[in-house]
């Protein structure tokens, strides 16, 4: 909601009933006010008996006004009570805001769809050139702002000896107190830092350089945890300009990624993910079809969709990029200097290969790395250089403006620290005291620090060391603007009136340096001050205008490059890249990576991401040690077995194994981001019972802190330069794993003679699809043979969906976004382990091949919507049948769980409410879809095609007297998906998108040997492979 | 010297020359003077497994089907093995009661009653399991096409679930009235026995039987349709059943053979349950002249019939797995029987088709240990089967995303154990307060003057 709908003077005139703000609680709320008016609702009720309906309306109307009103905090602008409705909100219909994403640093913008002042879903904004979808992480980014744990308002500290006490104060009594103690720090010529992660809002810096300036020694050093540290370092001192590049995977023909996951967790996923589809288009002619290559020695998201995937042993992946070099500067006349270390047979092929594409595709490759040492990116950087790529594939007259942490600065800031002289350290965003290992020294260099303040949303592992922690808001109730690639903003808006109170980092500096400006005129001002001065003229008649069409858009883009020019390229010394660490005999090489869903750890708080599974392992609510299946045969270890990682420092963490094909054999794997404070909380979460057991592990935490292995040696934050050893304890801790079998090949020994594989997944390489495109995807069925009539004629619309398994890259944004948008609740590790997750939708993935050399396949499945659904014809009480339009449709109430629908499902897509599911916390219910019925226990359920959405629209249609609704409509899993994976649409209609993707030659459903006619479709995978791998000849990762 | 006629092809039913008298006293005994030592212990025992039961489906229902270990792609383990062994379990009394009358098989009269008892013990035991499996069981009543305001919201005709409650709701109303009427002769000779407030409850029951030839003839005739209408569900009730798996697409249940191989399997099971539980109330009541080694040969070969039946089922369902050429249904197969449930499979095979062979040899069907060791053995295995059926064709079919396993929990066990002490129960109170051999169909099979001890030694005189 925008501050012109909300009330001023609001002291919340009524009391809710279902509402328990903190501020009722605490008493902020005017009881006698509150009281008074119920009253006066109740008294009019009791005249007005024989309107008994009315009077219920009216008070429920009354406290959907509290819900909006109750939690409002002063001062805004205007008040339009809910007696003179808003024009714009109708109860009960939602509305979209447009807002930013504040679930990393990329900064895509979003939609916030709201009902009733509150927010319930985030979606992509379509409006951003680059981005579009929003990735699991920004879905769920939602779920905190209903969050009963957030903080409320300040904590001061009081040190004892074993430990801090916090107790509450007041926002006033907090500003007061830090205001003086900052005045002191200023009159003696004190040293503040303020230590954040990367900032991508314009106005926020400015915020902060007006706090620092009335320092006399001030400074703001900013770290990623997820660092990009070397790229900024690299270009540095190649372009002098220290940004990432814009990384233009739709301009590359060929792209080489060295261990960089950049549809994963690297930079700017969705944005990438985005680029990566379009540049890979089967159906385009002439055909755009880039050629991806991966070296990486564990299994990554981005490995596993890469067209060649060169895997490489624990620090080979330094050689492999200076032998690249090696071969590339010879073409191009380029003397090297560089000794070459040689590198295994398998990485040289695909070295040489890779070397003629680049050489052959020059300023039409892309070469990209995720190490973290600066000499290596600089390397790549030349190599781009040579290839003419600058300016093309990379764009550094726009570049990203979404990693800017400083390693360097970091570990400049630790040292001062340590000597005592930092007076003030204010943190932000990043929790260093859990991000950094214990030998960076921060922890113990904080103690040295007189003053240190914590913004934050909630008590963590930094928070517990500072002496004044403070409220950070959620982006959702708060101001923000982002500028994420340069010349392409975008704003952020409350959507709801602040739930806790807190605020930002912007306001919060405003308010220390004595000034009261709110928070939206900060944002405003900046923009008026700093970004109105560069729209052209032309483009709006005044600030106002452009303000608000920003803010209604969400975002604005400069046109073109604006006049900006990219740095040139400075020449410098070739600097041999660091040796890099090999494991000796005996040992493994350790690599920390992040997952998709829970990053640097900053989302450990969120349930919805720490139950999806991992898009490559598939396990959920942990994280875990991945060993080859041939390194843990060697050991003798199993699935889940526990073991001690050591390193030579003694540090030791206790893990589960998880069996991981396709990973180096020296390498052992492990995900940061878990073992974070606070997860204590999810102990308990999910249905209580005789069997069940925690979600966490023994320590009560989900996961362990895998960040004590990194390093941070010459200004560099390592992760993998780690050699361990693995020692079993004898223990097991089983892994809460979606898919007990990863293969589309049944066991050999079970395989009916010659082998079975079961084409569920159908694929094909560019080369034979573009030959052959009538038979390269295997036989297909024909669905109009049939002894019976069709039960089902579909006269108007038939809804259905349309899946690209070439442009889907397994990243699970569409599970959340299902979950999201339908109400499924979370249901803990030991259901997820007993196989009872609630996902509508999951992601299939399927391995291929043997040894290292895998081939992975990704499917999204949902239910199927059978013209013949099995399903329908075995219900005894029709509690699932065919609609009209060829939906197969749930009816809860009529549901007496028999289960024998989802027993006859063939695509194992039907989930069982197999408990009630806890819905105690109001707040978080809050987040609830209304036009989706919460289940009860004992029915089944199952997607829907978000038909809420198809009536929403046909309910619109009707309104407004025309039929073009429902051809916009978006169902929730397409509306997020980064690639436009899935389209949705009317089957019946020959124009319809759907229709034209279902009619080419790639499309195929899943087990039409059965003839159930399946409304969804699927395009078969695509690949721009060399040679296609036979299935036929598949091992078996894991057994089953 | 009397003329005394024996023959060597038609040996008497009942041993020890009883008269008339002897057996109206026999079989009196335990109603009205109380059973022997080992009751109580056994009833106690019984009672106990039956609470432990009542306990754990208070407790699921309570909280939900998740206490038991199913999950997405299992979604009946337990409950439909259950459900499936006990109404096979209560197959053999409609056989023994309505099938062998019509064919005027003398022998089935010492047995008959207390196997019509199983078959509705048995069947009450089975009911349960549907209802309790629901996720929902408070609204088991939606199952029945009632008229109701909903609409009229009707059931599905298609569904073989609605099929199930029609052939079970009728199987167990047949069964009760005939085994209810069959009995009124002889609750009227307990009333006639009786005293005081015992003689007007046998009276109750009894209906006013007055022995009258008109009243035998009504009787006789009321029990020869009965047993009519019985005989074509010992075949509809298992044929329904195993349409529960037939009509549907899981490979390893799609089988056209699955009606007669269910019913051929629910009489070898069900036998195989009469013989456990003769062998020990003969011994236990003082039976064993009513219950003769000619009986339990008799059943022997019954089961070996059956159980040889079965194993030729299991056979053609390998045949056409391989002959189809679907490869889901050969997967299905190889993996029942070398995939994860292996074991299941071995011992479904063991127990149904290997063990009751030995049953052919003389020596093993008069050896009363023997059988009744091979009695278990054959229920176990016919459990196994249907557990077989379900759960190994259920964890891994057409996705292998969704394969999985199952593991029982507490509850799913306990409730089973539950199941057992039900049946038991309801079976030792009927042992208790009713005539556990029909009086008046064993006296028309009587020949209290023949040398029964003569019989297959020397009987020619």
């Amino acid at each position: 909601m925008s501050d012109e709908k909300t009330n001023p003077e609001a002291k919340s005139s009524i009391k809710s009933v279902y509402w328990r703000s903190p501020e009722e609680k605490e008493g902020v709320l005017n009881q006698d006010d509150l009281n008074q008016d119920i009253q006066k609702a109740l008294n009019t009720q009791e005249q007005d008996s024989g309107a008994s309906r009315r009077s219920f309306l009216k008070l429920a109307g009354f406290s959907l006004a509290a819900t909006v009103a109750g939690c409002s905090r002063g001062p805004v602008m205007h008040a339009i009570p809910y007696l003179v409705s808003p024009e714009e909100i109708v109860p009960g219909l939602s509305y979209q805001i447009a807002t930013t994403c504040a679930g990393c640093t990329a900064g895509c913008a979003a939609l916030a769809t709201c009902r009733d002042g509150r927010p319930t879903k985030l979606e992509g904004n379509p409006r951003q050139s680059w981005s579009g979808g929003l990735c699991a992480v920004g879905q769920a980014s939602l779920l905190p702002l209903y969050d009963s744990h957030r903080f409320s308002e300040s904590m001061r500290s009081k040190k004892t000896e074993a430990r801090r006490e916090f107790s509450a104060i007041t926002w006033k009594k907090a500003d007061e107190e830090i205001r003086e103690q900052l005045a002191a720090i200023q009159g003696a010529g004190g040293n503040i830092r303020i230590l954040s992660g990367t900032i991508t809002s314009p106005s926020t810096l400015a915020a902060i350089d007006t706090f620092l300036s009335g320092f006399e020694k001030s400074g703001h050093v900013m770290f990623d945890p997820l660092s990009a540290s070397s790229i900024l370092e690299a270009h540095e001192r190649t372009h002098k300009t220290r940004v990432v590049p814009h990384f233009r995977f739709d301009r590359a023909k060929i792209i080489a990624s060295f261990d960089a996951d950049f549809l994963g967790t690297w930079i700017s996923p969705v944005e990438f993910s985005k680029a990566y589809a379009k540049g890979r288009n089967p159906d385009s002619s002439p055909t755009v079809f880039s050629k991806h290559y991966h070296f990486e020695s564990r299994m990554s998201l981005t490995g596993s969709r890469s067209d060649h995937r060169a895997v490489v042993a624990p620090g080979e992946l330094r050689d492999a990029i200076v032998f690249l070099w090696d071969v590339i500067s010879r073409k191009a006349g380029i003397e090297n200097t560089l000794p070459i270390t040689p590198v295994s047979n398998k990485v040289e092929e695909s070295i040489q290969s890779l070397s003629t594409e680049l050489w052959k595709h020059r300023g039409q490759g892309l070469v990209i790395s995720g190490s973290s040492d600066p000499t290596l990116q600089t390397l790549i950087n030349r190599m781009n250089h040579a290839l003419g790529n600058y300016g093309k594939t990379l764009d550094l007259a726009r570049p990203s403006l979404q990693k800017k942490g400083n390693d360097r600065e970091l570990t400049q800031l630790i040292t001062d620290m340590q000597e005592g002289s930092i007076d003030a350290l204010i943190v932000q965003g990043v929790n260093p005291a859990f991000d950094l290992p214990p030998e960076a020294g921060f922890v113990s260099a904080l103690k040295n620090v007189k003053l240190v303040i914590r913004l934050s949303p909630y008590q963590d592992e930094t928070s517990q060391l500072s002496d004044y922690v403070c409220a950070e808001s959620h982006s959702l109730e708060s101001w923000n603007d982002t500028e994420a690639i340069r010349g392409s903003y975008s704003l952020t808006q409350p959507t709801v009136p602040p739930l806790q109170s807190a605020r930002t980092l912007r306001e919060t500096l405003t308010r220390w340096q004595g000034r009261t400006t709110s928070d939206r005129d900060l944002v405003r001002e900046y923009w008026r001050r700093e970004i109105w001065p560069t729209v052209p003229m032309t483009s709006f008649p005044s600030f106002e205008s452009f303000f608000q069409k920003s803010l209604h858009d969400g975002c604005y883009e400069h046109e073109g490059s604006s006049g900006a020019k990219a740095p040139a390229w400075v020449d410098s010394d070739l600097v041999a890249p660091k040796e890099s660490v090999k494991p000796k005999a005996g040992e493994l090489g350790l690599i920390l990576y992040s997952k998709l869903a829970m990053l640097d750890g900053s989302h450990a708080h969120n349930p919805w991401l720490q139950e999806l599974p991992d898009p490559v392992t598939k396990v959920s609510w942990d994280n875990y040690a991945c060993l080859s299946p041939k390194t843990a045969k060697a050991k003798n270890l199993s699935q889940g077995d526990t073991v001690i990682i050591s390193s030579a420092g003694g540090t030791q963490i206790r893990l589960p194994v998880q069996l991981q094909p396709g990973q180096h054999e020296d390498v052992v794997a492990v995900a940061l981001g878990y073992g974070r404070s606070g997860t204590e909380r999810f102990h308990g979460i999910g249905p209580a019972w005789l069997e069940a057991k925690p979600s966490v592990g023994s320590d009560g935490r989900v996961g362990k802190n895998a960040s004590v292995f990194l390093t941070l040696l010459s200004g560099e934050l390592g992760n993998n330069g780690v050699s361990v050893t693995l020692k079993p304890d004898g223990g097991r801790s089983e892994l809460a794993c979606s898919q007990d079998y990863h293969s589309l090949t049944v066991p050999p020994h079970l395989a009916p003679k010659g082998g079975e594989v079961r084409d569920a997944v159908r694929s094909t390489t560019l080369s034979e699809w573009k030959n052959d495109p009538d038979h390269a995807i295997g036989e297909h069925h024909d669905h109009d043979k049939s002894l019976w009539k069709d039960d089902h004629l579909h006269p108007g619309a038939r809804w259905g969906l349309a899946v690209d398994l070439t442009a889907c890259t397994g990243c699970s944004a569409c599970v959340v976004s299902c979950q999201a948008e339908n109400n499924i609740p979370v249901v803990g590790k030991d259901e997820m382990r007993r196989h009872r997750e609630m996902h509508w939708m999951r992601i299939d993935r399927y391995y291929q091949g043997e040894g290292t050399d895998i081939e992975t396949v990704h499917q999204p499945m949902m239910c199927q919507h059978c013209a013949n659904a099995p399903c329908e014809t075995v219900c005894p009480v029709l509690a699932t049948v065919h609609s009209k339009e060829g939906l197969n449709q749930q009816v809860y109430n009529r549901c007496v769980g028999t289960r024998y629908c989802a027993n006859n499902c063939p695509y194992k897509v039907r989930r069982f409410n197999w408990f009630d599911y806890p819905r105690e916390d109001r707040l978080q219910n809050m987040s609830l879809n209304p036009d989706v019925t919460i289940r009860s226990r004992g029915v089944m359920e199952k997607c829907s095609l978000c038909v809420q959405r198809i009536q929403g629209a046909k309910a619109e249609d009707r309104r407004n007297g025309n039929e073009n609704g429902v051809e916009t409509i978006e169902v929730a899993c397409q509306q997020s998906c980064p690639t436009s994976a899935i389209i949705f649409g009317d089957l019946n209609d020959p124009e319809s998108k759907i229709s034209r993707s279902v009619a080419t030659k790639r499309s195929y459903t899943v087990l039409p040997e059965l003839n159930t006619k399946p409304g969804v479709f699927y395009l078969a995978k695509v690949s721009n492979q060399d040679q296609h791998n036979d299935p036929t000849t598949s091992a078996h990762p894991t057994s089953g | 010297m009397s003329i005394i006629q024996t023959s060597t092809l038609k040996p008497p039913l009942i041993l020890g020359r009883k008269t008339p008298t002897q057996v109206t006293s026999d079989v009196c005994t335990v109603p009205e003077k109380g059973p022997g030592r080992l009751w109580l212990p056994a009833f106690l025992l019984a009672l106990s497994a039956l609470l432990l039961g009542i306990v754990a489906v208070t407790y699921q229902i309570k909280v939900g089907i998740g206490t038991w270990g199913l999950n997405r792609t299992v979604g009946w383990a337990f409950d439909i093995t259950n459900f499936v062994f006990w109404v096979g379990i209560g197959h053999a009394g409609t056989l023994i009661s309505a099938v062998l009358l019509l064919l005027r098989q003398k022998w089935r009269t010492s047995i008959n009653r207390s196997a019509e008892a199983m078959t509705i013990f048995a069947v009450m035991c089975a009911g349960v399991f549907p209802l309790i499996h629901m996720g929902r069981p408070w609204l088991c009543f939606w199952v029945f096409p009632y008229p109701n305001t909903r609409g009229s919201l009707w059931v599905n005709f298609r569904s073989p679930l609605l099929w199930d409650v029609f052939a079970i709701g009728t199987y167990f109303t047949i069964s009760l009235v005939f085994w209810y009427l069959g009995m009124i002769p002889d609750v009227a000779t307990l009333r006639d026995r009786a005293k005081g407030f015992r003689r007007k409850l046998y009276s109750l029951f009894s209906l006013g039987w007055n022995g009258s030839a008109r009243t035998w003839s009504r009787y006789e005739v009321t029990c020869l349709l009965l047993a009519a209408l019985a005989t074509p569900l010992v075949v509809s009730v298992h044929s329904v059943v195993s349409s529960d798996f037939a009509t549907a697409v899981v490979p390893g249940w799609h089988t056209t053979l699955f009606p007669p191989y269910f019913v051929v399997g629910a009489v070898f099971s069900g036998f195989a349950m009469v013989l456990t539980l003769m062998i020990i109330a003969r011994k236990v009541m003082n039976f064993e002249d009513y219950i003769t080694q000619r009986h339990i040969s008799a059943m022997c070969k019954v089961v070996v019939f059956t159980g040889s039946v079965v194993g030729g089922a299991y056979a053609t369902e390998l045949f056409i797995a391989w002959y189809s050429g679907s490869p889901y249904e050969q997967f299905a197969f190889n993996n029942r029987i070398s995939g994860p449930y292996a074991w299941a499979y071995a011992i479904m095979v063991g127990c149904n088709v290997v063990a009751p062979q030995l049953l052919w040899i003389r020596k093993v069907r008069e050896t009363i240990a023997l059988v009744f060791i091979i009695s278990i053995l054959v229920n176990v295995g016919m459990w196994f089967e249907r557990f077989v059926i379900i759960v190994a064709s259920l964890h891994r079919d057409f996705l292998p995303s969704s394969w999985t396993s199952y593991a029982p929990t507490l509850v799913e066990i306990a409730t089973f154990v539950g199941s057992f002490g039900l049946f038991f129960t309801l079976f030792l109170l009927f042992c208790r307060f009713l005539p556990m051999i029909s009086m008046n169909e064993v006296k028309t099979v009587l020949k209290p003057h023949e040398a029964t001890e003569s019989f297959g030694k020397d009987t020619l005189k």
